[in-house]
This record gives C-alpha cells, sequence and structure tokens, in this order.
C-alpha cells in the first residue's frame, strides 16, 4: 500500500468516527443558520490569515536576535535574551496578552489592539524560536567551525558558507512545528477584543444560537492554514537532506 | 463535589439513590454566581438551585461552565437546567425552554468618565465603541440594535469592565446590578446610567420538551416565592443594592 | 622548512598542556609528531596551523614568525591547509563545491577558474568520480582525501595533517597513507600528527617525539626509529611497533 493511500484511510477512519459521534449527539442540527453567516467566517478566517502571516516573519526575526543574545560572550547581552526566554516561556499567552494590552501598551498609549496583539503573539512565538535556534546552533560539531576557519574563511563567511546553512536544516522541523503552534495560538488574541476566526465562529454560534455547527468548518478552516505548512516543512526537509 | 457533600449532609433524608440534578452556572457573576474564599459555590443562583434540589429530592451537582457555553451544555445532555441569571429571551426560546421567570431586571449602560453617551441611543453613532461580553442579551442588543457602533466582543466581564476604564470603549452593556457593583468599583473612571433601556427577565433555563422537569421547577418557585425564600436571598446577598436601587426608583425585585 | 620552537607554553583552563616546549629542525620536507595521547601533539599542530594562539612562546617558518593576533592568523590561515581527523567537509556541499569554497570565497577565484584548477588534482587522485556526491555518500577514505585535495588545491605554503587516517579502517588507511606520500612526491611540505609509524618512517624527513607537554627527543627519521637512547621513546616504539 503506498504511503499517501495510507494516509487517506486512516484520515477517513478518523472522519467516520467523527462523524458517528456527531450523529450520536443529542441535539437539533441547523446548518443553514450558519451558512447565512459565511461572510462573517471568512472576514474571521482573513484575519487569523494577517495575524499569522505578520506573526511567522516577526517571531523568526525576534527569535534569530534572541538566539545570538544567548550565545554572546558579553554578559549583560547573554542576559538579557535569557530573561526575555525564560520570562515568556514560563507564563502563559493569556497572561501576557491581558498584561500586555491592558497594562503595558495602555501605559505607552499605543491603543491599536491588532499591532499589540501581533506584537505579544510574536514575542511569545520568538521566544520558542530562539531556544529552537540555539539548540540547532550549538547542535553543528566545532570542527565544523574549525574547518571553516582553517580554511581562512572571515566569521561572517563562516556563520553564512557553513554554520547557518546546516542549522536551517536541524532546525526546520521544529520551526514549521512552532508556525504551527503559532497559527493555532492566534485565536487567543479573541481576548483582547481582536476579530480572528474563532472569536467570529463564536460569536456566529451565539448569534444563531447553534452552538455547535461552527465548529466544523472552524476545524476545516484551521487545517486549510496548518496543514499546507507541515507539507512544505517536509518538502523542504527532504530537498535538504545530506543523502541523495 | 462540595456543593454535593453539603448539601447531603443537610438533607440526611434525601433519596440516596435518585439521580443527581446537575445545574450549570459560570461562577463568575457576583453576587449570583461566585465561589466563597475556600472555592466553594455561593450565590443567589446556588442557594436557589441548593432549595431546588431539595424540593425535588435529588442531589444537587454544580457544573462550572462558561456563560456563552451553557446553552450547548443543556442542549447535549450534560447538565439539567441552567440557573446562571439567564434572561428569558424569544431567540434563546427557539433553542431551550424557560421556566417562569424569577427576577426581574434590565439592561444599562457603564459608561467611561469621558464619554459623552447619555443613554442607549447615543451609542447607535459612527465612531462609538461597545464592550459586551459574548454570548449575553447585551451582546445581542448590540449586534442587531446598534449597527453604527463598533462592537468588541470579550470573553469576560472584568476585561469589557477594562475596556471602558481604560476609554477604549464608551459603554459596556450589562445588566443594572452589574453595571451598579463595577461602577462603585471604578468611581473615578466610570459612570453608570442605570434605568434600564430594555426590561427583561430572568429565568431557569430547560430541554426544550422536558416538560416533566419544567413543571417541577414552576411549583417549586411558586413554592419558594410564597414561603418568603426571594425575600431572603435579597437580604441575604443584596442588601445594599436593593436599598440603592430602590431609593433611585429602577426595578429591581424578585 | 626550517621551523623554530621556542618556550611555547599553552594552558586550557588550569591544566598546562604545553610546557615550554621548544624545538629547531632543519631544512626540511616533512615533519612528524608522534607520542603518546594527551601528550601534547594536536595542541602544538593547531598552534602551528594558526588555530590557536599559545599563553607565551614563540614559533617561526623559515624565519617568518607566527602573528598572534586573529586578523594577522586569519591571513597566514590562508596560505597553509589543515586536514582534521574527520568532518572535515561541510556536509550541506557536495565534494566539488567543499573545493570550490575556499578557492571563490576565500581566494578570489572565478568558479571558472576554480573549476579549472581541481579538475588535474582530481583526476590525478582519481576522485572525478566522487566530485559531485555530498559527503554524506562517500566513505570515510574518500572524505579524507577529498579533504587533503581541498588544503591542495589552494596551492598551500605547507599542509598540516592531525591524525589523518586514525578514524578509519585498515583498507581506507592505506589509500590516504598513499595520497600523502604522493603528496610528498610532488614537494609538497607536510606536517603529520600521527600513529602509523610504518608511514611516518618512510615519509618523514625528521621526528618529534611530544609527551608531557614538551620534546622528549627529536632527530632524524632513521635515527629516531632505530637508535634512539631516551627510554620513553623506546618504550612506546617497541610497544606499538611489536
Amino acid at each position: 500500500m503506498s504511503r499517501r493511500l495510507a494516509h487517506i484511510l486512516v484520515a477517513a477512519a478518523f472522519a467516520a468516527l467523527v462523524a458517528v459521534a456527531f450523529s450520536r449527539v443529542n441535539y437539533a442540527w441547523n446548518w443553514s443558520a450558519v451558512w447565512e453567516y459565511r461572510d462573517k467566517f471568512i472576514q474571521g478566517w482573513l484575519t487569523t490569515v494577517a495575524l499569522s502571516l505578520a506573526a511567522l516573519v516577526a517571531s523568526t526575526a525576534i527569535g534569530a536576535v534572541a538566539s545570538v543574545c544567548l550565545q554572546s560572550r558579553n554578559v549583560l547581552v547573554e542576559a538579557v535574551g535569557r530573561v526575555y526566554v525564560e520570562l515568556i516561556r514560563g507564563t502563559p499567552l493569556l497572561v501576557q496578552l491581558l498584561i500586555g494590552f491592558y497594562v503595558i501598551a495602555n501605559a505607552v498609549g499605543l491603543e491599536n489592539r491588532f499591532v499589540v496583539g501581533v506584537l505579544v503573539l510574536s514575542l511569545f512565538s520568538g521566544a520558542y524560536m530562539a531556544e529552537i535556534f540555539r539548540g540547532g546552533l550549538a547542535a553543528i560539531p566545532q570542527t565544523q567551525r574549525d574547518s571553516a576557519r582553517a580554511i581562512g574563511l572571515t566569521p561572517w563567511q563562516s556563520l553564512r558558507l557553513v554554520i547557518l546553512p546546516q542549522a536551517v536544516r536541524l532546525v526546520l522541523p521544529a520551526v514549521a512545528g512552532q508556525l504551527v503552534s503559532l497559527v493555532k495560538d492566534s485565536s487567543l488574541l479573541s481576548v483582547i477584543a481582536i476579530s480572528e476566526f474563532t472569536l467570529n465562529a463564536q460569536e456566529v454560534n451565539a448569534v444563531t444560537y447553534s452552538t455547535l455547527e461552527s465548529f466544523l468548518p472552524l476545524a476545516a478552516g484551521y487545517l486549510v492554514l496548518t496543514l499546507p505548512l507541515s507539507a512544505l516543512s517536509r518538502w523542504l526537509e527532504g530537498r535538504f537532506r545530506y543523502e541523495a | 463535589m462540595l456543593a454535593i457533600s453539603a448539601f447531603l449532609a443537610l438533607a440526611a433524608s434525601a433519596a440516596t439513590a435518585a439521580e443527581p440534578l446537575r445545574v450549570g452556572m459560570e461562577l463568575s457573576y457576583p453576587p449570583f454566581e461566585m465561589t466563597d474564599p475556600q472555592g466553594r459555590p455561593t450565590g443567589v443562583s446556588v442557594r436557589l438551585a441548593e432549595a431546588l434540589a431539595k424540593h425535588l429530592g435529588r442531589p444537587l451537582v454544580i457544573e462550572n461552565i462558561a456563560f456563552d457555553g451553557l446553552i450547548p451544555a443543556l442542549k447535549t445532555g450534560r447538565i439539567d437546567c441552567i440557573i446562571s441569571s439567564l434572561t428569558a429571551t424569544p431567540e434563546r426560546s427557539k433553542s431551550i425552554a424557560f421556566s417562569e421567570p424569577y427576577l426581574r431586571t434590565g439592561l444599562a449602560l457603564l459608561v467611561g468618565a469621558r464619554s459623552p453617551v447619555q443613554s442607549a441611543a447615543d451609542l447607535d453613532v459612527k465612531g462609538r465603541v461597545i464592550a459586551v461580553k459574548k454570548g449575553t442579551t447585551g451582546h445581542r442588543y448590540a449586534t442587531t440594535a446598534l449597527k453604527q457602533a463598533r462592537t468588541l466582543v470579550l470573553d469576560k466581564e472584568n476585561t469589557a469592565v477594562l475596556e471602558v476604564v481604560q476609554g477604549k470603549a464608551d459603554a459596556f452593556i450589562y445588566d443594572s446590578l452589574s453595571v451598579y457593583q463595577n461602577q462603585k468599583r471604578h468611581a473615578d473612571t466610570t459612570r453608570a446610567i442605570l434605568e434600564p433601556f430594555r426590561e427583561e427577565t430572568w429565568a431557569i433555563g430547560l430541554r426544550q420538551g422536558d416538560e416533566p422537569l419544567r413543571g417541577q421547577v414552576n411549583e417549586f418557585l411558586k413554592a419558594f416565592r410564597a414561603a418568603g425564600g426571594f425575600e431572603r436571598l435579597g437580604d441575604e446577598f443584596l442588601p445594599e443594592e436593593k436599598r440603592a436601587f430602590r431609593e433611585r426608583g429602577i426595578p429591581f425585585y424578585f | 622548512m626550517k621551523l623554530e620552537i621556542a618556550e611555547l607554553t599553552q594552558r586550557f583552563g588550569a591544566t598546562t598542556v604545553l610546557d615550554r616546549l621548544s624545538l629547531s629542525t632543519g631544512d626540511i620536507q616533512a615533519l612528524v609528531l608522534v607520542g603518546p595521547s594527551g601528550g601534547g601533539k594536536s595542541t602544538l599542530l593547531r598552534i602551528l596551523a594558526g588555530l590557536d594562539v599559545p599563553v607565551a612562546g614563540s614559533v617561526a617558518f623559515d624565519g617568518a614568525a607566527l602573528p598572534r593576533d586573529e586578523e594577522a592568523l586569519r591571513r597566514y590561515r590562508r596560505t597553509v591547509g589543515t586536514v582534521f581527523q574527520a568532518y572535515n567537509l561541510f556536509p550541506h556541499l557536495s565534494a566539488l563545491d567543499n573545493l570550490l569554497l575556499p578557492l571563490v570565497h576565500v581566494h578570489g577565484l572565478s568558479r571558472q577558474a576554480a573549476l579549472d584548477r581541481v579538475r588535474e588534482p582530481l583526476e590525478r587522485f582519481q576522485l572525478m568520480p566522487h566530485a559531485s556526491k555530498r559527503p554524506a555518500e562517500l566513505s570515510g577514505g574518500q572524505k579524507q582525501r577529498i579533504a587533503i585535495l581541498r588544503a591542495l588545491v589552494v596551492q598551500p605554503q605547507r599542509i598540516f595533517l592531525d591524525e589523518p587516517t586514525s578514524a578509519l579502517d585498515p583498507e581506507m588507511t592505506a589509500e590516504v597513507l598513499e595520497m600523502i606520500g604522493e603528496l610528498k612526491a610532488l614537494g609538497t611540505q607536510l606536517v603529520l600528527v600521527t600513529h602509523e609509524m610504518g608511514f611516518a618512517r618512510r615519509v618523514a624527513d625528521e621526528v618529534a617525539f611530544i609527551g608531557e607537554g614538551r620534546v622528549l627527543a627529536h632527530g632524524a627519521a632513521g635515527f629516531m626509529f632505530d637508535h634512539c637512547p631516551e627510554p620513553r621513546v623506546r618504550g612506546f616504539f617497541d610497544r606499538i611497533v611489536a
């Protein structure tokens, strides 16, 4: 049996199980009401896409900078990196959002909730990225750096030509996983009233007194975002492998 | 769990073989649904639930569920009834059934100190920002009747209040009692417009078609009121508010 | 090359690895460093190759002293080649790209000029069929030979080799040693650390025995292997060559 066929069969079996569970629920389904509000779903989905993309880019940049700080020999620089990573990874995103928006952003007069939401989400994901990058860099054997020096490469050349290409291959799976988490974590931005996908779906539920019908399109909408990310990551891993 | 043991200790004569009465409420709405410092459910609705369970001769189980999840929980059978300061509305009646109402109140406004808003009508203007709690009648009112304004949908009462306090929203639409309490708490940054622009009644939520239970609940409410149960609840939990509302001539009575 | 080392000292933390080591060779082509593990051979080689800076002492090749600042050392490293025991090559590049990288990015050749330069050595050492493979697809011996080629094609003054065959099985060891022998025949200057005593004897002009952070004995190859009076050296050879 080919791998793709096996994937499809298992997914279908799982969908069947879920369908059975749905059919056994003591509940009066009302799908037409949800279809009426499809615009709200689409708007919410687009907002989630925008949030995720922005945070994707920002968190990768923040993570890269932070991982450099973590490797620095300057005591103060390393401390900034370490405190940032530990603080962010040690507190829930919900708490960071509430404090970030209602306390910190309020104090500095930053009103735009979309900006604050993306910022908090990026800082959150960036801390995890930093550790991923740091781990990737540390996994490269010292002899690689020695070889690069021995040929006479400058530190910058060595980073660009030798270290980073290898580090990227090493961290790709973990980064892809982090990006998928980011898309899902963006649903938490609803607590500061950002009209993203999950909140919009819940509003449709509330307005149509439907309660459950919105959750299927909700799950499907997220899968549309996360499955391509995972597939892209697997394809990139295949291209970058050391063996043919 | 603690509600069960407390109840069993009080009513030892209760039939232990009877099926538990599962009541759903969101324990974040003092003084109706809240927890005491030891973490046990308490409040007006909790007392009401206890009295109802005793009347029915069934052990009580209180399920703490987020407000907008109560109706789904009822419909899927996870709980038997909702006693959570739930407003009876025609729209909700399409999904669930209600008991006879047990409390009359209304929607009021918690307004930011620097906002020019004087009434609900003032909110239906482009540029106004309204905070609501997801799934409440305030949410419904804002989305259907106040379409010019921008509505912020928050999932918790305290963040909605924060939006008004910090001037990010002009007003928070919520029931008059909570508006009164929040305004007291944030006296410098908010004003309260307590005259309800929309009257509401609270009732116990039940599954459609569950006629036996509905009959029993209505019977219970009648008996409870006749025995002065509601008066006692008002005195125990809302003495100051009762007085304050009566002084202003604002409807708030069981 | 004429090598002059004076009072060379190297420390890592609290440990002294090279203890005022001194050595003065004749004008030779191939110097071999032998001795027990942990005696300081590799540490010495890294300093000679310009990779590490000693805490004290001096090194001079043909009268030119090794600099101590990183910038100057980098320029020095560009004029020599170094081959480590393993993991020399960059795994994300093909063997050919590994060869081209220093030529293009360090020595400023165009890609075409670099290709022209590596063609002949690749053919001479029968490595052309492997040029487009990645290191993961090469055997240990092939990888080491490519690494040696990479050191060779930059036309260095001399090549340093730190136990180039220690991680290889006997068959691959033989093919790598054969290549090093050819380098000697071509006239390339070599400084080699190795445990392969038979090969050392054939290829060395002079041998230095490094132990306890110092040069315990030093002389022409024949003398060192057959007539060295130093008991520690005699004992070492007896154990190994036996």
